[in-house]
């Protein structure tokens, strides 16, 4: 070759390679392999880490599913974990380092609302789309933020179920909430009071921190209170503490109607730590087993062989599904860039375990138009939340019946009070 | 609360005269010549108590600042805030019902039991080897885990107290074999800075320990079964208990003081174990030499007793006594590797409050500290605030004895 056309095709040569490896911003080509995404879950204390070994795991069964039927684009799925240890500030710095560190091009998982509320604003920040899975405070979504989406449901939602189940039981005038003090406790713990107050109810709220573990004064005072049922927004092991000290000190929930928290679904452990919980109701977030679709019954399966247990949690669905919604939106956009994947996520629709997944309120049709709250804002509509209590000692949580609502209702409550 | 006004004037003028108290009275007994050591605290709980019209004679008069002024003082200063208290809210439950205060008292009591002994180790420790064992909590969790394996995972089904007694093993072994591998360099000169050396390496062994163990078992929340139930008791009869009713996880005093029955087994454990101790401290000769290094450990050593050999018994026994109140409370608490963490921190509260190296101090402060915290956690008015202030009691106590008696109820003046 000439010359002259020997250094024309060098430079040329040289121009596309520096536009290869420098012309690209982060995750802007269409498949740059593996596509790294970062999964979030408590995994130590203080943060429930009953909920968040049972995210991590539903998180790699989806991972796995997904890389064995070729991943995304073409491309593997490198996930990497990280532990927020339910904590804000551990959050925060997760997220920096996901982002900053391991380049990943985008998130899913989360269980404390105090981890999401804080660590959404790195998310906007470096514009990194994240899916929380079961973090529930209002504001993360009313925020409005184009990055945050959310499948878990909403802390006024899910208050709302446990008002309205209150309002069932006979006898009840007078209840003692049990909350912590967090971003999703307070916040949760204020809706279910408006709500009880709205249906002529007095409500009382005990709070604690995070972590607490010994509940003998705050127990005492309920008894004092004589409520006439105790709702617990305790999560993780300060619930199970709570619940099994009230219990001995006749004031669990075979002595007053007794919603206990979201992690007696898990029923070998809420067992171990609660021998006295039996007549404990508990909230269930998503279909119950009986109602599975074909997704779901093939993500508990594998869930159950894994991790040994009888039932699939809730917060372990949500984030199974979270994940898939990512790979299923990527795949949309046809691209890892940030902003593709989020446009991607506001019109995607995902078959997932939790049912058809899809963000209805966003860019592209405001929650306002439709005379909704700004919480709606890239929320899953369809959490289906219900209620079920244990009605034997040891049962397994897929055992114990429905209660409520009447559309899902399996069998007829216990009210202990009666 | 009803009137708030009134109490937080009580407060402020409590806290003024306190301050006045404390600052004053030992320039003045200085003057005098006099031991100035309890007097920051004498005159600040004077002042507390009585205002002008203790702290004036006190200053005249000048009376040695005898532990019977002090109690009679710190009496005064708590029935002050008391009145004043059931003055500002007298529809508070600690004020208007005699069994919520009882039952807050028993369950302060118990409580303070078992953190009295966990203290003890830490104090024991101090008082041997002058070193603060930053991996308290962590003996005491895994005091916790090995009975919880124990019983229900290695030998279901096997006595309780060979449990108990694994746990106090496994946690006297680790304690030995630590003061053995990472102590001795302190020593014999090896460290330059034996002091910091000492709290680095302990919180290098709380890390270690802690994560060690959520390695192994996991970090899921577990909990052994009661170890000794209740029996079914009613007295005086069936029909009318109102002296004792039993069920197998709870007890009622009187129709009025409800205990859990893990706390109360715990308690019962505690006791028996203090009572063993002081028998060993004080009527053997292996005890006795421990008490010898702890007072002077030259003077120990021309006596005969080997000082190096002492300080690996005292940490090994301090740790064991730590891994005894896990081993007794894993049946009332749900146990994760960082389960160790609070009891720690209030175990340096107490040890601090009762003095640092003093067992009944450190007994004692258990027992203040248990009962603050039950008594916070129930008459603060909030609710919602009541138990999220329950770190903050331990916090006040411990300024307050940093501020008014630095060496603590009975701690030695080094």
């Amino acid at each position: 070759m000439q010359p002259r056309l020997r250094k024309l095709a060098s430079v040329l040569l040289g121009i596309t390679a520096s536009a290869v490896i420098f012309g690209a911003p982060h995750g802007a080509l269409a498949a740059n392999c593996p596509i790294k995404l970062g999964g979030i879950a408590p995994l130590s204390a203080p943060g429930s880490v009953t909920g968040g070994e049972a995210q991590r795991e539903a998180i790699k069964i989806a991972v796995e599913e997904i890389n064995a039927k070729g991943g995304v684009l073409g491309c593997k799925i490198e996930l990497v974990i990280g532990d927020t240890e339910g904590l804000p500030e551990k959050g925060t710095a997760l997220f920096e380092k996901l982002i900053s560190q391991d380049n990943v091009v985008a998130i899913a998982g989360g269980y404390h609302s105090s981890v999401g509320m804080a660590a959404k604003e790195v998310a906007h920040d470096k514009g990194i789309p994240v899916i929380f899975a079961s973090t529930w405070n209002d504001q993360i979504t009313s925020s409005k933020l184009p990055e945050v989406f959310r499948v878990a449901p909403l802390s006024s939602e899910a208050s709302a179920i446990y008002w309205k189940f209150i309002a069932k039981i006979p006898n009840v005038k007078n209840v003692a909430i049990v909350t912590e003090n967090t971003d999703y406790g307070i916040p949760a713990a204020e809706e279910a009071k408006k709500g009880l107050e709205s249906i002529n109810m007095s409500a009382t709220t005990y709070a604690v921190d995070i972590g607490n573990q010994d509940f003998a004064s705050i127990v005492l005072r309920v008894k004092a209170q004589k409520p006439d049922a105790i709702l617990t927004l305790l999560t993780g092991e300060a619930s199970l503490n709570f619940e099994q000290q009230a219990a001995e000190n006749g004031m669990g929930p075979g002595d007053v109607p007794f919603i206990c928290d979201i992690i007696a679904a898990e029923s070998n452990s809420f067992w171990k730590n609660v021998p006295d919980g039996n007549y404990c109701f508990v909230g269930q977030f998503g279909l119950p087993e009986a109602l599975y679709n074909d997704a779901a019954k093939a993500f508990a399966k594998k869930y159950k062989e894994r991790t040994g247990k009888d039932s699939v949690e809730s917060y372990a669905v949500e984030a199974y599904d979270a994940i898939g919604v990512l790979a299923t939106a990527i795949e949309k956009a046809g691209s890892t860039d940030p902003k593709a994947i989020i446009a991607a996520l506001e019109s995607v629709e995902h078959n997932g375990a939790l049912g058809k997944v899809s963000f209805p309120y966003g860019t592209s049709k405001d929650p306002s138009a439709e005379g909704k709250d700004a919480k709606w804002w890239h929320q899953y509509l369809d959490p289906a939340l219900m209620i079920f209590q244990y009605q034997e000692v040891n049962q397994k949580a897929g055992d114990a019946p429905i209660v409520f609502p009447d559309s899902y209702k399996t069998g007829e409550a216990v009210f202990v009070n009666k | 609360m009803e009137h708030p006004l009134v109490f937080w004037a009580v407060v402020t003028w409590m806290i003024l005269w306190g301050m006045i108290g404390g600052i004053v009275t030992p320039r003045i007994f200085l003057r005098k010549d006099m031991d100035i050591s309890s007097a920051p605290l004498a005159g600040a709980l004077i002042g507390a108590a009585s205002g002008p019209f203790g702290l004036l004679p006190l200053w005249r008069l000048a009376p040695k600042s005898t532990t019977r002024w002090i109690a009679v003082a710190t009496a005064g200063s708590v029935l002050l805030l008391a009145t004043a208290f059931a003055i500002s809210d007298p529809d508070n439950l600690c004020v208007d019902s005699g069994s919520f205060v009882a039952s807050l008292i028993a369950n302060g009591l118990v409580m303070g039991t078992i953190y009295g002994l966990m203290a003890l180790g830490l104090t024991l420790i101090f008082s041997i080897l002058r070193v603060v064992n930053f991996a308290h909590g962590e003996f005491y969790m895994i005091g916790g885990m090995v009975v919880y394996f124990f019983t229900a995972v290695w030998f279901p089904g096997a006595p309780v107290v060979l449990a108990i007694l694994a746990a106090c093993l496994v946690t006297l072994a680790i304690g030995a074999a630590f003061e053995r591998l990472f102590l001795t360099p302190m020593y014999d000169g090896r460290v330059e800075r034996p002091i910091e050396y000492a709290i680095l390496v302990s919180f290098g062994l709380a890390f270690f320990l802690q994560y060690l163990v959520q390695a192994l078992a996991g970090a899921s929340p577990v909990k052994a079964q009661r170890f000794f139930p209740f029996p079914r008791l009613r007295l005086p009869t069936s029909e009318d208990p109102w002296v004792l009713k039993t069920s197998a996880a709870n007890l009622t005093l009187f129709d009025t003081i409800s205990i859990s029955n893990p706390r109360f087994v715990a308690a019962v454990i505690s006791i028996i174990t203090l009572i063993a101790l002081l028998w060993f401290l004080y009527r053997t000769w292996t005890g006795k030499a421990l008490r010898a290094v702890s007072q002077d450990r030259q003077a120990a050593a021309v006596a005969g007793i080997d000082p190096d050999r002492m300080n690996m018994l005292a940490f090994a026994l301090g740790g064991m006594l730590a891994g005894l109140s896990g081993a007794t409370l894993v049946q009332a608490f749900s146990w994760v590797p960082q389960v160790g963490m609070l009891p720690a921190l209030r175990s340096f509260v107490i040890v601090v409050l009762g003095g640092l190296g003093s067992l009944p101090g450190a007994f004692l402060g258990g027992l203040i500290v248990g009962l603050v915290e039950a008594a916070g956690t129930g008459c603060i008015p909030d609710p919602s605030r009541a138990a999220s202030y329950i770190p903050a009691y331990g916090m006040i106590i411990l300024t307050l004895t940093l501020l008014l008696k630095p060496t603590g109820f009975f701690g030695r003046k080094e």
